[in-house]
């Protein structure tokens, strides 16, 4: 415990995370460890086709297997008008089928048991008769005449969910049709999968005797997911209660509601027990929400001395069979137009189609804000073609290119106005901390031996702390965030939040926020989340928003706390309340250095002697409805030598150096770097979910579908720059997703660079050792 | 959709061999890990057998249909079904020319499999599915092999006694291969 902080003003240090003698102990308490009086177990059968109508569906062996209490069907369902339910992107989903599946291990039916063993015994029991249909797996295809309509439920008869386009078109145009410089690179970021350590899974109780739904589950939104059931399950909100205990990694996987979530709900409620149901590994790879598999087309028009002046992106976005993409409503492809990165462009347009094809669903915010990720891969990379082109060294090209630190706050040609940055000194700082001259030196040597040697750099501009009410919400719900901070007579903090942390720390981060702004302990705060009977309403944990909007929050709300403090204080210092000053640790009197009372004076005097017309107590909440969102930047260098014989690439060296704005716990943001890196690493190396032409879903499991281990994965180095986000009540911008919006496209680089004697301008992630090993041997490399 | 085709040569007089493999009494036995043959008309069968392919265990129920294009020469099977959450849909097509000393058989086995044991087992499956396909066909050779040549269209076609012994020896001559 050599890092436990106890000192006053505890911002901006390494304080131990306050939740992890639990974790770490095993002693974390998660859906799958609740267990109910009387609970029952829910298992979904799932569809072995892509695409197939259903012609009969027979359950009544399974009714009969042992155990079996009740079988759910799409049209038991319907019967209660839940067969479909909204997706975060405003469409509906079948929970159960009925009639047709739209992909593969699509829910069918569920079955309900005293034991899993038993429920899943009796799943094999139920009959489906299915009459398989054309399969339509690729976006392009699917946007073509003679592709089947697979959504015959919709008015509009198309594969096409939605064309969105932002930026000038006409400006855009002009200038490339005048540029002496076009590159144009086709770019595809795969399929890939948040693959939390815990999966999904919930406790349905509804108790009949007081009308009361409760329901543990594994999610990063337990208020938005309270008022979705409501509004689906037509039981009011304040009888429903949601608690999201340890949630165990969510990565955007856990924002959405789920089938197997209403199906439990639904036999609880008929059976009037609790019922649980837990995911399988393959249930969650082959069936939640993925994340990223964009198809995009970036061309970049430019002077000759490197002066970039438009960019024209063309993306087709596979949804799957239902538009459950996690984004704003206002931005069908969520944040993607942001896709100008961190360079000066003149003119940008953007455009994006959204298409159905026989997969499962989503698109979630896999440690990204809404598609930043695909933007930056697509910016990082393009730049690096356009280097090649001008056979300019690529962190030269960017240097000329960044947006100058005089030009903030900066609106860019797709209308996002940056706070604050500076991005040169960060490249800077990467470049000297890395010894770049001397690896680049090395890089000429090795390739006049013949070796492959690459450098990648990714200079990135990220888009978080999603919040601002005038553009954003889920479903309708503006996306400010919350905090209610109660402080007790001896001076102790229950501060209770609308978010809901998987693993970020938030118990340490948020108790340092209020313990500075209180000169408090962080042992003196005591924070609280997930639970909706106690909690303020927020929108919850995703997108890197926490900090930026719960984190504002929690600091206006101390202050609001402070405010009240003084008053008490002037009170107990017989002085005006002008006359009383704050530094930090305690209120004094202005000019009288020696008397002084502290928070737990006050908080004391709060229960026991407040002034005369003033309410005693001291507590207060806020609900923080942030004025923009904020734009955290980075540097990253990859160094990587490739393995002639095999094609396998080593990561020799990778520097990270961040500008998160103000760091709250220097520990905490490094540790999301390295997990951050390390999911980089692995799209960049791993990972991908392909399916066949019968969309069969080929990697539904940890052997196909590859998660690093410490093995694997390459030693991390970190630096940081510091430029605060002028808006945020602390300068916070948040940090969790910048790791893993920069890396890929710093790795790719890496590995393009290395081949680049070979003539090499772009390899689609994920970088197989076959595929490089293939282009070696194409170009008699290897034999 | 995975294709697996091969031939073979059977030293049996084309008549003797296109009896057998269409009567479905004779052809059923061969299949591997049998639990049950229920033959519900001359070319309608159902089949119950046992699977297993890396992480899937357990039991397919599959019902086959022959369709006769040239009587003595060409034929077609459509076996449909599944188990374990899992489809299985097979079009497999013989034809049978004289050749010196017996009967060529060629064939081709058109196959769409979905579920679990397309996309958990996908990576096991061609072999498994050539495994299997061999056993067949070296059962077949087998049985048809110890039947008494007059008595062929008679015979129970029991090929319990074709052993693994006698499989691996008869696989010679059988090719899988996959085109798709």
């Amino acid at each position: 415990m050599a890092l436990r902080q106890t000192e006053l003003r505890p911002l901006g240090k390494p304080v131990g995370r306050k939740e992890d003698p639990r974790l770490i102990r095993g002693k974390g308490r998660y859906v799958d460890d609740i267990m109910l009086p009387n609970m029952l177990h829910l298992c979904v059968v799932r569809s072995p086709y892509a695409h197939a109508r259903i012609r009969r569906i027979d359950a009544s062996a399974a009714l009969a297997a042992p155990g079996v209490k009740l079988v759910l069907t799409g049209e038991d369902l319907a019967k209660m008008n839940l067969a479909w339910m909204p997706t975060l992107a405003g469409d509906r989903q079948m929970v159960l089928a009925t009639e047709k599946v739209l992909f593969q291990y699509q829910e069918v039916a569920a079955v309900v048991a005293e034991t899993r063993a038993q429920a899943e015994d009796a799943a094999q029991l139920i009959e489906v008769d299915y009459e398989p249909l054309p399969v339509v797996v690729d976006p392009f295809y699917a946007l073509s005449p003679e592709a089947p309509i697979l959504r015959d439920d919709k008015e509009k008869k198309s594969n096409l969910i939605f064309h969105w386009e932002a930026g000038d078109r006409e400006e855009t145009e002009a200038i490339f049709r005048e540029a002496p410089v076009v590159v144009k690179q086709d770019v595809r970021f795969p399929r890939v999968h948040p693959s939390p350590l815990e999966p999904c899974g919930c406790v349905a109780d509804y108790d009949t005797a007081r009308s009361k739904l409760t329901f543990y589950v594994t999610s990063q939104a337990p208020h938005a997911h309270r008022t979705v059931l409501a509004l689906v399950s037509g039981l009011p909100e304040h009888q429903i209660h949601v608690i999201s205990p340890d949630v165990g990694g969510g990565f955007g996987n856990k924002v959405p509601v789920y089938p197997g979530y209403v199906c439990a709900i639904v036999a609880s409620l008929k059976l009037g027990v609790p019922v649980k149901w837990i995911e399988t590994r393959t249930e969650n790879i082959a069936s939640t929400h993925f994340a990223r598999d964009y198809h995009m087309t970036a061309e970049i028009a430019a002077r000759e001395d490197g002066k970039v002046l438009a960019l024209r992106v063309k993306t087709v976005a596979d949804h799957g069979a239902f538009d459950g993409a996690a984004d704003p409503s206002k931005f069908p492809a969520g944040l993607f137009s942001i896709v100008t990165g961190s360079y000066d462009f003149k003119a940008a347009f953007v455009e994006v189609d959204g298409v159905h094809t026989n997969k499962p669903p989503g698109g979630v915010a896999y440690r990204c804000s809404f598609r930043v990720t695909e933007a930056a891969y697509l910016i990082e990379r393009v730049m690096d073609v356009l280097a090649r082109r001008l056979g300019m060294d690529p962190a030269e090209l960017r240097m000329r290119n960044f947006i100058r630190k005089e030009q903030f706050p900066y609106r860019s040609p797709t209308g996002w106005v940056y706070d604050s940055g500076d991005y040169e000194k960060t490249l800077t700082l990467a470049l000297e901390r890395i010894g770049y001259e001397e690896l680049r030196r090395e890089q000429a040597e090795r390739r006049a031996r013949g070796e492959f040697m690459g450098i990648g750099i990714s200079t990135f501009t990220e888009i978080v702390g999603a919040g601002p009410s005038h553009t954003f919400d889920i479903l309708g719900l503006k996306m400010f965030d919350s905090a209610q901070i109660r402080v007790h007579p001896t001076g102790k903090v229950i501060a209770r939040l609308g978010v809901r942390h998987q693993g970020q720390g938030h118990e340490t981060t948020f108790a340092q926020i209020i313990a500075e702004e209180l000169g408090l302990t962080v042992d003196d705060v005591l924070i609280e989340e997930g639970d909706t009977d106690t909690a303020p309403y927020g929108l919850g944990t995703y997108a890197s928003r926490s900090t930026p909007t719960a984190g504002g929050a929690a600091a206006l709300c101390a202050r609001r706390i402070r405010q009240k403090a003084r008053k008490i204080a002037a009170h107990l210092l017989e002085v005006g309340e002008d006359d009383v000053v704050w530094d930090g640790t305690a209120f004094s009197v202005q000019g009288l250095p020696g008397r002084s009372v502290t928070m737990k004076d006050v908080a004391f005097a709060a229960y026991t002697n407040v002034p005369e017309g003033l309410e005693p107590g001291l507590e207060a909440s806020y609900y923080y409805d942030p004025p923009n969102l904020t734009f955290p930047n980075g540097a990253y260098i990859a160094v990587v030598d490739i393995d002639k014989g095999t094609g396998a690439v080593k990561v020799r060296r990778f520097l990270a150096v961040d500008d998160c704005g103000t760091v709250i716990n220097p520990m905490i943001v490094e540790g999301q770097v390295h997990g951050g890196l390390t999911e980089g690493f692995a799209i960049a190396f791993m990972q991908d979910i392909p399916y066949d032409a019968d969309g069969n879903c080929l990697a539904p499991n940890w052997m196909d579908y590859l998660v690093p281990t410490a093995l694997d994965t390459p030693h991390w180095e970190t630096d940081r720059t510091v430029t605060p986000s002028p808006h945020h009540p602390i300068g916070a911008k948040g940090v969790g997703e910048s790791p893993n919006v920069g890396s890929p496209a710093a790795f790719v680089n890496a590995v393009v660079d290395a081949l680049s004697p070979l003539g090499v301008e772009h390899i689609d992630m994920p970088i197989y050792p076959w595929k490089v090993w293939s282009i070696l041997r194409a170009h008699g490399v290897t034999e | 959709m995975r294709t697996y085709q091969g031939e073979f040569t059977i030293e049996k007089p084309r008549s003797q061999v296109w009896a057998f493999v269409t009567n479905p009494h004779q052809m059923g036995p061969c299949i591997p890990d049998l639990i049950e043959l229920n033959v519900e008309s001359e070319n309608r069968f159902r089949t119950l057998v046992k699977v297993g392919i890396g992480p899937i265990r357990g039991k397919f129920d599959l019902t086959s249909e022959l369709t006769v294009e040239e009587p003595g020469r060409s034929a077609s099977l459509s076996i449909r079904g599944g188990g374990m959450g899992s489809g299985v849909d097979m079009k497999a097509a013989m034809e049978l020319s004289d050749t010196d000393g017996g009967t060529l058989l060629k064939w081709r086995c058109d196959t769409v499999i979905s579920g679990p044991i397309a996309s958990l087992g996908g990576r096991l499956i061609d072999g498994e599915a050539r495994k299997i396909t061999e056993k067949v066909f070296a059962n077949l050779k087998t049985a048809l092999l110890s039947a008494p040549d007059e008595e062929a269209l008679a015979a129970e076609g029991d090929a319990s006694a074709a052993d693994e012994a006698a499989a691996a020896e008869a696989e010679e001559g059988t090719t899988a291969v996959k085109d798709v």
